[in-house]
């Protein structure tokens, strides 16, 4: 008997923690790392304090693109189950489950993590040395990119039975084709973030102003590399120029940051291999700013002369201090002009009423007749 | 001097200072002071410039919380944009029509030979000498308001401010929206260009936009005795005894031409002797 209720009270448990979150769909995930991870709660607490969650939510990750890549293709250092902890942090360019049909081999992000590297941003996961200590701070891949969800609009209105159909033919598991479709159709749209998107993006460190004087002092005094003007406050000058300013409204076609920073040829690569000013490579090297500027800039009448406008605008003293001075001469003049004239009303309605002009709705005068 | 111009000459000497106290008035307007092409002119200005205003200001002012909405209830920055340039073109279209209607009304005046300076708007030495006078009968010190022609000198100050700043609004606009034209033609480093067109642009939108609201408006609003409009924006005339207070000058001008204008006030400075004696 005492034995039955032990089974029975295991089982109320599990039954208690399957039914926290019931599958939804098979997971590519033939080696139960679930078991443990589907908790909530699920986590430690680091050295430093800080909590963290190892919970994954299944019918989210069910959702996604890599939906279907088992857990142990990116957490490869995983050897046993269940595992140590773990000091290794998945990077993006280990090969995993689709095999490439063109080259027959295993797909990765290596590529696209190797242009990265090697841009101005590029990083390793875990940075080392003086380099590491500059490095700390730039963004690894899933700073920007979060494990992205299929079309919403798609699972909204289901999979086009006249494309779906044709695989199913031969291909007779449909998840199959709904794994297919909603991965490559996501791929084929426009998937290029908004303007908006991109500024608010960009902005998370280059209007980190601590983060930049950091950044910029390591670089100076590891690298021996002198960073840019702007470094510290691009993101807010950028904020003040025409382009920032209708392109939070929305304005499809102002430029952000992407359109000045990155060679469009192929957009997608482009922006992973963002180049230093000083770069010739970079869109924004002075040898480069006028064929950058034509981009845009009306019937490609951008020349040498025009490429002076800055983009980055500023009234700092250290930044412009034409415009510096400028504004607060302007100021004196339209304070003292406006003040000014303010006074002088003020002056004539308080003569005018000692005058003995009439505080009404004028009717014949304005005067109270009889003062002379 | 014929005999009736003497009589008005010595009319003119008999008028008593507080003048403007004693004459009737019609507040829509007794006296023509502006042409029908002044009225369109101020009319076109004001629409044009409310809406530039209205389009503009969310842009310089994009972090505030009216900005979005305000924005939006124009349609969104496609057509905003498209609002504020077709605005800034009928401002535009209006400063050419006004040069334009000033040149043409100098040259018929000066072939009929009644062109007169202190008619204009130029700035004239009287003009800094009236505003002291002016400044002291505010505080007391003088007892009669200073005789002040067509143009008195916080409208030379207005029409100036104003000049100057559209030419400016009109210049730096032009820079903003052919930038890489303006780069062409203008043989100046384009960072001092634009970066002096970011300030003055929205600096002296702001500006205008306060010295509308709270001179011009109070000026021709809420002042005692304007209260609770000047109506000269719409009939082109001007009430009698303002014309007497602020532009007296130009007041004799009429007495001399309008006879009906003296036989009215012969009879007002005739009550006023009667009542002295």
């Amino acid at each position: 008997m005492r034995k039955f209720f032990t089974c029975l009270a295991v089982f109320l448990v599990l039954a208690l923690f399957m039914g926290v979150n019931p599958p939804t769909s098979s997971a590519a995930d033939d080696e139960n790392c679930l078991m443990c991870h589907k908790y909530r709660k699920m986590g430690i607490i680091s050295p430093e304090g800080v909590r963290k969650y190892y919970y994954v939510d299944e019918p989210t990750f069910m959702q996604t693109v890599h939906s279907r890549v088992p857990c142990r293709d990116c957490h490869y250092f995983i050897k046993q189950i269940p595992h140590k902890p773990v000091n290794t942090g998945v990077t993006c360019d280990t090969k995993c489950h689709v095999i490439n049909p063109a080259t027959m081999e295993r797909f990765s992000h290596k590529p696209i993590a190797d242009v990265y590297e090697k841009s101005v941003h590029g990083r390793a996961k875990r940075p080392e040395g003086e380099k590491g200590a500059v490095d700390k701070n730039k963004p690894y891949c899933i700073f920007c990119h979060i494990n992205p969800i299929y079309n919403p609009e798609e699972r909204e209105t289901g999979l086009p039975k006249e494309i779906t159909d044709r695989c199913n033919v031969c291909h007779e598991n449909e998840e199959f084709a709904k794994h297919w479709y909603m991965h490559t159709s996501r791929r084929v749209r426009d998937v290029k973030r908004q303007g908006t998107q991109i500024v608010e993006l960009c902005n998370t460190c280059h209007k980190d102003e601590n983060m930049l004087e950091e950044q910029e002092m390591l670089n100076e005094a590891l690298l021996h590399k002198e960073m840019g003007k702007k470094f510290t406050f691009a993101g807010e000058s950028y904020d003040e120029s025409f382009h920032a300013k209708v392109t939070k409204y929305g304005l499809k076609g102002a430029a952000t940051c992407v359109d000045c920073h990155v060679d469009s040829d192929n957009y997608y690569m482009a922006v992973h291999d963002i180049r230093n000013s000083s770069d010739p490579s970079s869109p924004v090297h002075p040898d480069n700013r006028v064929n950058t500027c034509k981009k845009c800039h009306y019937h490609g009448e951008a020349d040498e002369s025009f490429v002076n406008v800055d983009p980055h605008p500023t009234a700092r003293l250290s930044d412009n201090p034409f415009i510096f001075y400028a504004s607060i001469i302007y100021n004196i003049i339209a304070y003292t002009a406006f003040f000014g004239l303010v006074g002088l009303k003020m002056l004539e309605t308080v003569g005018r009423l000692r005058d003995g002009v009439k505080l009404t709705i004028r009717n014949g005068s304005s005067w109270r007749r009889g003062l002379k | 001097m014929s005999i009736e111009e003497q009589q008005t000459e010595d009319l003119i000497r008999r008028l008593p200072d507080k003048l403007y106290k004693m004459v009737d008035s019609n507040p829509l307007g007794d006296i023509q002071r502006y042409s029908i092409h002044i009225r369109i002119q101020h009319a076109l200005t004001f629409i044009s410039f409310f809406f530039l205003a209205i389009t503009g200001l969310p842009i310089h002012f994009n972090d505030a919380f009216w900005a979005q909405p305000l924005n939006e209830a124009f349609g969104g920055i496609e057509s905003t944009r498209i609002i504020h340039r077709m605005n800034a073109a009928a401002m535009t279209f209006t400063m050419a029509y006004h040069v334009l209607t000033m040149i043409i009304g100098t040259l018929i005046k000066i072939k009929d030979g009644t062109f007169d300076i202190r008619r204009t708007q130029i700035p004239m030495p009287k003009d800094a000498f009236d505003l002291i006078h002016d400044l002291k009968f505010f505080f007391g010190l003088e007892k009669t308001r200073p005789k002040m022609d067509k143009f008195m000198y916080k409208q030379k100050i207005h029409y100036i401010a104003a000049a100057g700043g559209n030419s400016i609004m009109v210049v730096t606009g032009a820079c903003f929206l052919f930038p890489d034209i303006v780069a062409k033609l203008l043989p100046v480093d384009q960072y001092y260009v634009q970066s002096f067109a970011r300030l003055a642009h929205p600096h002296e939108a702001v500006l205008a936009l306060l010295v509308i609201a709270f001179w011009h408006w109070y000026n021709v609003h809420l002042e005692p005795g304007r209260f609770p409009m000047q109506w000269t924006f719409l009939t082109g005339k001007i009430a009698r005894e303002h014309q007497i207070e602020e532009h007296f000058l130009d007041y004799e001008r009429e007495l001399r031409n309008n006879p009906e204008e003296r036989k009215y006030i012969e009879k007002v400075v005739e009550k006023y002797e009667r009542e002295l004696d």
